[in-house]
């Protein structure tokens, strides 16, 4: 029973983290019609970032914010400097044909994962370093006995939360939000109805690199922090992003929780070896017998 | 090339052997993204399939590499067979990221049937000695420019069978997939079917290469890392994804970019994690610069815009 109620816990602090991520990935597909393979890299990069205004002696919160802020700004900064300019060359005769519309900006996404990544192990050396928690990583303790869940673990989700609350208002309620929504659905009607499409888009760049930024800052407490630590953060989310649905962000957290409870069952009762298998076989389940995703809309994009 | 493999040393002659090694590896790139524009970052685990079965074949049935490599690119096939059903379904990034996993959940494998794969440890494998005839005709040849000699035929027919590949009727049915599925489905061409084609002759391409990658000492999960998937896409994107030219080209500059970059910083003190990152810094650079500037590459040049 403890093993479950443990499995359950720690299932929901890692899915609120990849609820995180694949919403980062759903609100760049939707904005621009892109995967973006770059995303935990910046992650990464902003949570050294982070790391080193600490270990220099900032406040934690000082490192927190500077890496969202950070996260947001590379964000906006791919866009405008990478893939921006790449959608303007959509008359070149290699990017004419749909398959190569799609596979030449993940290519380019791939090419900056890389060129953050030896940045980064070139700046902060390659190996491992930890990263500090905000709340203790014991198991809390409840009238004398311990419970499976850390405070560290109530700090993740709550944070999570407030992060996904803020994000629905910002969609629903503000115009600019309205304006992103309605470049989403289709960027030709939004523009001709005044709206900035080209804004649009590098904002949800920056808001998508806010939020892997702050899956970033969540996880490597309890991972450790390189270059290449986030690569499997990548591909559970992308996998989340899938099961739920690529351009729909309730599906993204539905997903993101679904992917976290897969990966903390397999650990806690099988083996950690088998986690990419168990990632893999979800991910091919959902492709065969719902490939737009639970909550994925019908045909947005043929898959 | 034999010329130019003897007058180097036996560093050089093995990093030639690298480039006609990865060079096959590269064509799979350009047959499959280049011609028929299916993205697939899973080409290293293909590249594993192919390496494991020539060194399980080699070690547990005593075959000589001859009969072990033919035997290990139809594994590999049989392995792009079963992919290419799954990605019949998929295009664009739902395929890039599902081969991506692919990648990374494939060599987690050779842990899990330890007994079979012997784990991280890997299996220890080389291309062995030529046999007396051959020694006997063109003189004892060293270990490195054994591995040319080797490398080289596999090597010329890739190049053989890409070429016509791409001239045939399979060629023109895979590059009319690429520009528009629809048109192609309505001029006859079974589309399912020919991306199911090209995977299985993509995946051939693959397993060979990673065969004889294999050969040079070790077959292990460290051997074919997700990032070798990558190589191979940043070689084939930086020569010219759609040409065969281009694929050769960018095996050479992804080969040989660590040594000229230490050539050309070789006077500058720096320290080990600087030139331990710079070569993929750098690669990395150029592969964004290529997509955004010249997306059709070092050899593409060709390429014109339309009205």
């Amino acid at each position: 029973m403890n093993t479950f109620l443990a499995a359950l816990f720690s299932g929901t602090s890692r899915g609120a983290i990849f609820a995180l991520v694949a919403l980062g990935l759903v609100i760049v597909w939707r904005g621009a019609g892109i995967v973006n393979f770059a995303q935990m890299g910046q992650a990464m990069f902003s949570t050294y970032i982070a790391s080193t205004l600490i270990t220099n002696g900032s406040n934690y919160w000082v490192g927190f914010f500077v890496a969202l802020f950070a996260g947001a700004a590379m964000g906006a900064l791919l866009d405008i400097l990478v893939m921006r300019p790449l959608s303007n060359k959509k008359k070149t005769e290699l990017l004419s044909s749909e398959s190569m519309r799609a596979a030449v900006p993940v290519i380019a996404s791939l090419g900056i994962l890389g060129a953050l990544q030896a940045l980064a192990g070139i700046l902060w050396a390659a190996e491992e370093r930890g990263f500090p928690a905000p709340a203790k990583q014991e198991g809390l303790s409840v009238g004398g006995n311990v419970m499976p869940f850390t405070s560290f673990d109530i700090f993740v989700i709550s944070v999570v939360a407030l992060t996904l609350i803020i994000t629905t208002l910002f969609f629903k309620k503000t115009s600019v939000g309205l304006a992103m929504r309605a470049t989403a659905l289709n960027q030709e009607v939004a523009k001709l109805s005044g709206i900035r499409t080209n804004r649009t888009r590098t904002l949800s760049w920056a808001i998508s690199g806010a939020a892997s930024s702050l899956a970033g800052l969540l996880i490597t407490p309890t991972s450790n922090l390189s270059p290449n630590t986030l690569d499997l953060v990548l591909i559970v989310g992308f996998t989340a992003a899938v099961v739920g649905g690529l351009d729909s962000p309730a599906g993204a957290v539905l997903g993101g929780f679904i992917l976290g409870m897969v990966i903390s069952f397999v650990t806690f009762y099988d083996t950690p070896e088998d986690v990419f298998l168990s990632i893999l076989a979800v991910l091919l389940l959902v492709l065969i017998i719902r490939p737009r995703g639970i909550l994925g809309s019908k045909d947005v994009r043929r898959v | 090339m034999l010329v130019l493999g003897s007058r180097f040393d036996a560093y050089n002659q093995a990093q030639l052997a690298v480039v006609l090694i990865l060079f096959i590896g590269v064509l799979s790139v350009t047959i499959l993204t280049g011609i028929s524009g299916q993205l697939s970052l899973g080409q290293g685990a293909l590249m594993a399939v192919g390496g494991y079965s020539t060194a399980l074949l080699i070690i547990n049935h005593k075959l000589s590499l001859w009969v072990a490599i033919p035997l290990s690119i139809i594994s590999a096939g049989i392995a792009g067979l079963l992919l290419g059903v799954a990605a019949a379904r998929l295009s664009g990034p739902y395929l890039a990221g599902t081969t991506l996993v692919i990648a990374l959940a494939i060599p987690t494998l050779a842990n899990r049937f330890m007994s079979i794969f012997k784990g991280d440890e890997g299996l220890p494998v080389d291309v062995g000695y030529p046999p007396a005839w051959f020694s006997n005709i063109f003189g004892e040849p060293s270990y490195e420019k054994w591995q040319i000699y080797v490398a080289l035929p596999f090597a010329a027919l890739a190049l053989f069978f890409a070429s016509n590949i791409l001239l045939s009727r399979s060629g023109r049915m895979w590059r009319a997939i690429r520009d528009n599925e629809l048109a192609a489905s309505l001029n006859g061409v079974n589309y399912s079917r020919q991306k199911i084609y090209v995977f299985i002759v993509s995946a051939s391409f693959a397993g060979l290469s990673g065969a004889l990658y294999g050969l040079r000492g070790l077959v292990g999960p460290s051997v074919y890392p997700v990032s070798l998937s990558l190589t191979l896409l940043t070689a084939a994107v930086l020569g010219g994804i759609r040409s065969i030219s281009g694929a050769f080209i960018g095996t050479v500059i992804v080969v040989y970019l660590p040594d000229w970059i230490e050539k050309v910083l070789g006077n500058f003190e720096l320290s080990e994690q600087v030139s331990n990152f710079l070569p993929s810094l750098i690669s990395s650079l150029l592969l964004i610069l290529t997509v955004v500037i010249n997306p059709a590459g070092v050899a593409g040049t060709r390429l014109h815009k339309h009205k």
